[in-house]
This record gives C-alpha cells, structure tokens and sequence, in this order.
C-alpha cells in the first residue's frame, strides 16, 4: 500500500514542491538563526540566490559540530515554548546531540513514519511489536507514533528482557518486528535456543529494522532465523533530520525511497565536498525542508550511499537510496588502506562455518596496526581435526585480503560467547585512539 | 568402536572446568580426557558413559561438540604391547592422528584410544592381528 500522494508524484511536480520548499526553509534560517545567517553571509549567499534546485549546492553545510556548538536550542528556529517534544542522542564524548519538535513537526514525523511502515508491508491489522530502547532515542517513539497512526496495534516492549519479548510475541501473536537488526538476530537465535521455530511458532511476518545499517548478507541470516518467508525490510533515518522516516525500503527490496517532499538529498565527495553526479557513491547530505523547529540544511550524515532516481516496481517515483556501505566516521585506517566495518562483516557473513556475530579490534604493536577478528564457530563436522579448524582461518583471512588489501588475525570462539546486543551494535574497537 | 566427544575450547582460565562442570551436574562420568598445548583454542577429546546426553547438555551450556566413534584396544600392562599395536597400524599403511587412553578400569586392563585417517580399518587389522576392540557398552559401566 502506498500511503501518501507524494509518493508517485511525476518527478517534475516533486522539483517544483521542493524548491517551494527549500525556499521558505532557507529564508526561515536566515532570519531566525544567527549561527545559519552567519555561514550564509561568510559564503555571500543570500535566501534570494536560491532559484532552482541547482542552487542549493552554494548553501553552506550543517556539520553535527553545528548542533554541539549550539547546544541545546542555537539552531532551532522556534522559541521553547513551541517545542512538544525534545529528543536527544549520546554521543561518545562531549554534549549529546538535542533535537525538537512543533506540534507540525510531530504530524509530520508521524506521517513520514506512516509511509515506511506501510512500504514495508504495515497495514492496520498488524500487531508491531517495538524493541527499540524508548527514552531519548528517537527509533522507538518514531515507529510507535507512526504504526499508531495507520491503525495497527502497538506493543511498546522496549529493548531487553528478551525471553519475555518471545512470550509476548507468541501471545499478542505480533506480526511486526521493530528492532535494531542486531537485536532482530539476537531475539531470533534466543527463540531458537528457547525451543521455537519462528516461521512456525511465531506470527511475526514482518521485520522493520533500523537504527544501524543491515547488510544483505546479515538479511540473509534473518532469513534463516526467522524462516524464509518473512518480509525483512530496513529503513533509515537520524535524530537530526527527524528520526526514523527519512528513507525506507518497499517490498521489492531495492534500495531505501526517500521521503522526497521533506527531505532532498545529495551525494558529495566527503573529502571535497564536491557534489557528485546521478548515480556516483559517497556521502549523503540531506536538506529537511518541511521542519519547523530545526530544519538542518545540507546536514552531512557521514553516511555513505548511492542515489538511484529509476522508478520503482512498486509505482513510487520517490528516489532510493543504496544500502549504506558504512559511515565515513567508521571508516578504520589500517596500515594506510580504508577498512568499512561493513566491507568485513560482508566477508564473514558469507562464511556459513563461522555465526553472525563479529568482534573486531585494532591496535599497534611495535608501531606497527593490526587487526584481530574474534568469530564464534558455527560448524561442529571441523571438531574432527585441528587442521580443519586452520584451514577455516585461512579461509576466511584469504577472503579478507581478497576484499581489503590487508592480513588480519582470525581467532575462533566459542558459540555464543561473543557480545550480543539489545541496541545498536559496537562491534569495532580501535585500541589505537587511546594511545 | 566407542564414542568420543570433541569439544571446542578456548585457551582461556576456567575454560576446562566449565565443560567438567557441565557434565558434573548432570551426572555424567568421564572416562578419559586429552587435551594438547595449542595457542589460541584446543580441542578436547573425551569419552563418557553417556555420550548422546553429554553432547546435548554442552550443547545447550554453548559448546560446540561434535561426536564421532573411536577405536579403543584393550592392551597389557607388559612391555611391548604398545609398540605391536603401533606396528599393526603402520604395517597397515596408516598414519596416526594422536592417541590418549584410559587407565582406570575397574581392574580390566586399560583401553588405548588410537585415532587414524581410516577408523574401521583400523579397527578390523587390529582385530585381525587378535588386538580386543572396545564397543561403547564397555566404558559405559
Ligand atoms: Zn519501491
């Protein structure tokens, strides 16, 4: 089902309503914001400058240093008192990150969530169970509110407790699942362990996941956790633009359709800042343009994607967005060569001996980087010998350089004994920054 | 041919006792234990009485097990019975992957468990050569 009319707008009248928008956005900035007047009159750009589309390439960009250098409110463009809501994401060092919300801006959340639920299959009969964390997190309200919105029942469960989601899940007889990916394979493996088979004992048919990037192939373990026929979908979004509801995927699985009409998207060179032409892969940078309380302008996400503008199989006419392929601040730089976290889990998540869950770390011995992969062993037919074990190593370490260009030291644990997580998860550390 | 356990280990403190703690509370007896000084992780071999039950409890404790049948000979206690069965499989054309045994019998001799590349050939040259082969009921007791 397609939930809005500005879904399957034809591309032209989509142009026309986002430079309407752009427009008013920019001129709202300009008056309302000192930090933004100020970027704009150091770029000599004016509100006036911003004709067509192709001109939001000279507005300066919104860093999230932006945001904490402004903490709280010094971006927003409405006084407190018009706030209903305030959310907030932690950072790992300094002020967290403060975002807010009009009352417009709730409806417009809501909606924006509407639409990926139902891109995602989400109709009002369904049961959607939300196993993000609540609190100052924006997945979790995000989902609620807009799965509220379409009708279907909400369960707010939160993060944890993961026995007593499985309970309630065979009982409310959930249909959707709204997790993190890695805590969607973490509730699947612990059904399992408790006895059940998902596709049998369980009704959910329906996986929204979010707050963390899933690669294909950790869909492909969803897949085998929670039976072939679920409908494992993504979608993405950040406190910063909205929360969740900026970008989600439909059931052709084909890339994310960005809410077009509220959120205008562009890929640049994140060393350059150049932007890049249809089609080219790098980082996403994104204008809201409907917000009221803080539309952020040309925020870089550090997100690494591609555009595709083609229309969808399934009638929208709204761009998608690629799978990311890692966050520019992930980005590991190992003996000279950029490493994503997701080039590697992409390798192991291809070899069916070893589990879905990874640990990595990097760190410096004798001046020198190295990097260790922590994988748990799946496979009990390599117990006969060691030279299996070896060979399983070597297997996987050959596939890494294939990929990477770089040697890492595999070490094989035991199943289960590696972290799981309720939230999003942390699976690199860089033992080098604290040198 | 008796059944023999392969438990993956971690070279870590306490990571043996956690599999004898597994098996301690469910009342499963250990016949005999190996173990080799490996660097990152071992394999560890054993044989129980109640080898199915064994590998269901590591299983759920969160070992990876893997049960596979092995030749167990009985042998003397003289000089020489080692080096005969050593010669008996050699003779065979057959290398040996390792061996480790089990002592204490009850007053029956000790049992040498002997892995190969061909465990039933193994088995039939050693019967052949008048070597006693022990079956699984014989360590279960
Ligand atoms: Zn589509």
């Amino acid at each position: 089902m397609i939930w809005a009319k500005e879904e399957t707008l034809p591309r032209r009248e989509m142009e026309e309503l986002q430079l309407q928008r752009l427009q008013e956005t920019v001129v709202r900035v300009y008056e309302k914001v000192p930090a933004y007047r100020a970027k704009m009159d150091e770029a000599g750009i004016a509100p006036e400058d911003i004709k067509s589309l192709e001109d939001l390439k000279k507005l300066p960009f919104t860093n999230k240093k932006d945001l904490r250098d402004n903490y709280p409110f010094g971006l927003f463009t409405v006084p407190k008192k018009d706030l209903v809501r305030i959310h907030a994401s932690s950072g790992t060092t300094g002020k967290p990150t403060v975002v807010g919300y009009t009352k417009k801006d709730m409806k417009t959340w809501t909606e924006c969530v509407s639409r990926i639920a139902a891109m995602g299959g989400a109709t009002e009969e369904d049961v959607a169970q939300i196993c993000f964390g609540y609190g100052m997190f924006t997945g979790a309200l995000g989902l609620h509110y807009g799965l509220e919105n379409m009708g279907a029942t909400v369960c707010p469960t939160s993060s944890g407790n993961t026995q007593k989601q499985i309970m309630y899940m065979q009982d409310f007889e959930t249909t959707i699942l709204v997790a993190t990916p890695s805590y969607g394979l973490h509730i699947g493996e612990v059904a399992h362990q408790m006895g059940l088979k998902p596709s049998e004992d369980l009704k959910v048919k329906i996986g929204l996941f979010g707050g963390e990037g899933m690669t294909e192939p950790m869909r492909e373990e969803m897949y085998k956790l929670w039976g072939h026929d679920m409908m494992v979908t993504q979608n993405y979004g950040m406190s910063e633009l909205i929360g969740p509801g900026v970008s989600g995927e439909c059931l052709e699985l084909c890339g994310m359709h960005i809410n077009e009409d509220h959120f205008i998207p562009e890929i640049i060179d994140p060393d350059t800042g150049e932007v890049l032409p249809p089609g080219s892969k790098g980082e996403l940078v994104i204008s809201c343009v409907t917000k009221e309380a803080l539309p952020l302008i040309r925020y870089r996400t550090r997100d690494i994607s591609r555009l595709m503008y083609e229309t969808c199989k399934c009638g929208r006419t709204t761009v998608r967005m690629e799978n990311l392929s890692g966050r520019s601040d992930d980005m590991l730089i190992i003996r000279g060569v950029n490493v994503f976290p997701t080039q590697i889990e992409e390798v192991l998540l291809k070899v069916p001996e070893i589990g879905a869950h990874y640990e990595i770390v990097v760190d410096r011995k004798n001046f020198l980087d190295y990097m260790e992969i922590k994988v748990e062993l799946a496979d009990e037919a390599l117990l006969d010998s060691y030279s299996k074990l070896g060979e399983l190593e070597q297997r996987i370490k050959s596939n890494l350089r294939v990929v990477l260009g770089l040697d890492a030291t595999i070490k094989l644990v035991a199943p289960r004994s590696l972290q799981r997580f309720e939230g999003k998860a942390k699976r690199v550390t860089d033992l080098r920054k604290d040198l | 041919m008796i059944k023999q356990l392969s438990v993956f280990v971690q070279n870590e403190i306490g990571s043996l006792a956690n599999v004898t703690s597994v098996l301690k509370d469910n009342m499963i007896n250990l016949r005999a234990i190996a173990s080799f000084d490996t660097p990152e992780f071992a394999i560890l071999r054993i044989v129980v009485d109640q080898p199915e039950k064994a590998k269901e409890v590591l299983n759920a404790g969160g070992f990876a097990v893997k049960v596979t049948e092995a030749v167990a000979v009985e042998l003397e206690d003289k000089p020489g019975e080692l080096d005969g069965m050593f010669r008996v499989i050699a003779d065979a054309k057959l290398g040996v992957n390792y061996i480790y045994s089990i002592v204490l019998r009850n007053g029956k001799v000790p049992l040498m468990i002997v892995n190969t590349e061909d465990l039933t050939k193994t088995a039939s040259v050693l019967k052949e050569h008048g070597y006693i082969v022990a079956e699984q009921e014989d360590v279960n007791a």
